[in-house]
């Protein structure tokens, strides 16, 4: 039942990737290069819709707020490992599956690869655990922790500066 | 030439109606989006095959253990989702070799293949790396 769930909700999830042709290789690179900023919009969309509900749900007391513990080292060179990955692929994780789906092949070939990274990553971690996973381990914090204020004001200036971001882009045409 | 395709929908839409189903996965099942982890899943369940004990000692996939679960069936819906909007609109390609990928590197579809596959495997394995 919970799988079926989770097969569903990807359905939805993948059909309106495909809807917005957020998933190609050009529109990823075109992101990557600054040129073009649909995936940016679609995002940054889903982050500022998803930041307000979740919120609300969580201070109505009707779901639970799920985060990762934040550990610069591994976040840091992780997150440059993955975007030189990203521009070579010109897909992500969940993108490389919907741009198959709609007959992009090379795509596949993509999907192997992270296949493999994660099977190679699986052989490195007794070692990242005990280097680079110890470096500025900050453990379970959120930025309006950090801050010491309300979420809710941490929300609103992202959601602001979000808008602001999009008028932007259609201005300049991105 | 290839035929016109219909235009998409605008990215604010679309992205801002997936911003909704992740707040309704949330109340409904507790469930967030996410991808990578399928991958450590898949991968665990190709090595058992061939390395049944590696796999069993392994601190990763036990962690991660090469099961079907929530996200493993979201990944594969993510694929049947996207396959139904491309078939159902006229956007369905079969392409080897992206459109300015082309136009830089040429229509070779190896050296595009290889360039996919090593940049699949790097982005993964930081992925991983960066726990997300």
């Amino acid at each position: 039942m919970m799988t079926l769930a989770g097969f569903i909700t990807g359905m939805a999830f993948g059909f309106l990737l495909q809807k917005a042709r957020v998933i190609r290789y050009d529109k990823q690179l075109g992101a990557l290069r600054l040129m073009d900023m649909t995936i940016v919009k679609f995002m940054l969309s889903t982050v500022i819709v998803g930041m307000v509900g979740v919120y609300l749900l969580h201070d109505l007391g009707l779901a639970e707020l799920r985060f990762k513990p934040t550990v610069l080292g591994g976040n840091i060179i992780g997150g440059i490992l993955f975007g030189i990955g990203w521009g070579l692929i010109g897909y992500c994780p969940a993108t490389s599956v919907a741009a198959f789906g709609e007959g992009r092949t090379d795509a596949l070939w993509g999907f192997l690869g992270m296949v493999t990274g994660a099977g190679l990553y699986a052989e490195a971690y007794p070692l990242m655990n005990r280097t680079v996973l110890t470096w500025g381990d900050l453990g379970m914090v959120t930025i309006p922790q950090l801050l010491g204020v309300n979420h809710w004001a941490v929300i609103v200036l992202f959601a602001a500066a979000g808008i602001f971001l999009f008028r932007w882009f259609e201005r300049k045409g991105l | 030439m290839e035929e016109q395709e219909p235009k998409g929908w605008s990215p604010y839409l679309a992205g801002g109606l997936a911003g909704l189903l992740l707040v309704c996965s949330v109340f409904l099942s507790g469930n967030y989006f996410g991808a990578s982890t399928t991958f450590v899943r898949v991968a665990g369940t190709i090595e058992k095959v061939f390395v049944p004990d590696r796999v069993a000692q392994s601190e990763y996939f036990t962690r991660f253990a090469p099961a079907i679960d929530w996200q493993w069936m979201f990944v594969a819906g993510v694929f049947f989702g996207s396959l139904i909007s491309a078939a159902t609109s006229r956007s369905f390609r079969l392409q080897t070799v992206p459109h300015t990928w082309r136009e830089r590197f040429g229509p070779s579809a190896t050296k595009r293949g290889l360039v996919a596959y090593a940049g699949g495997t790097i982005a993964m394995f930081g992925a991983r790396l960066a726990d997300g």
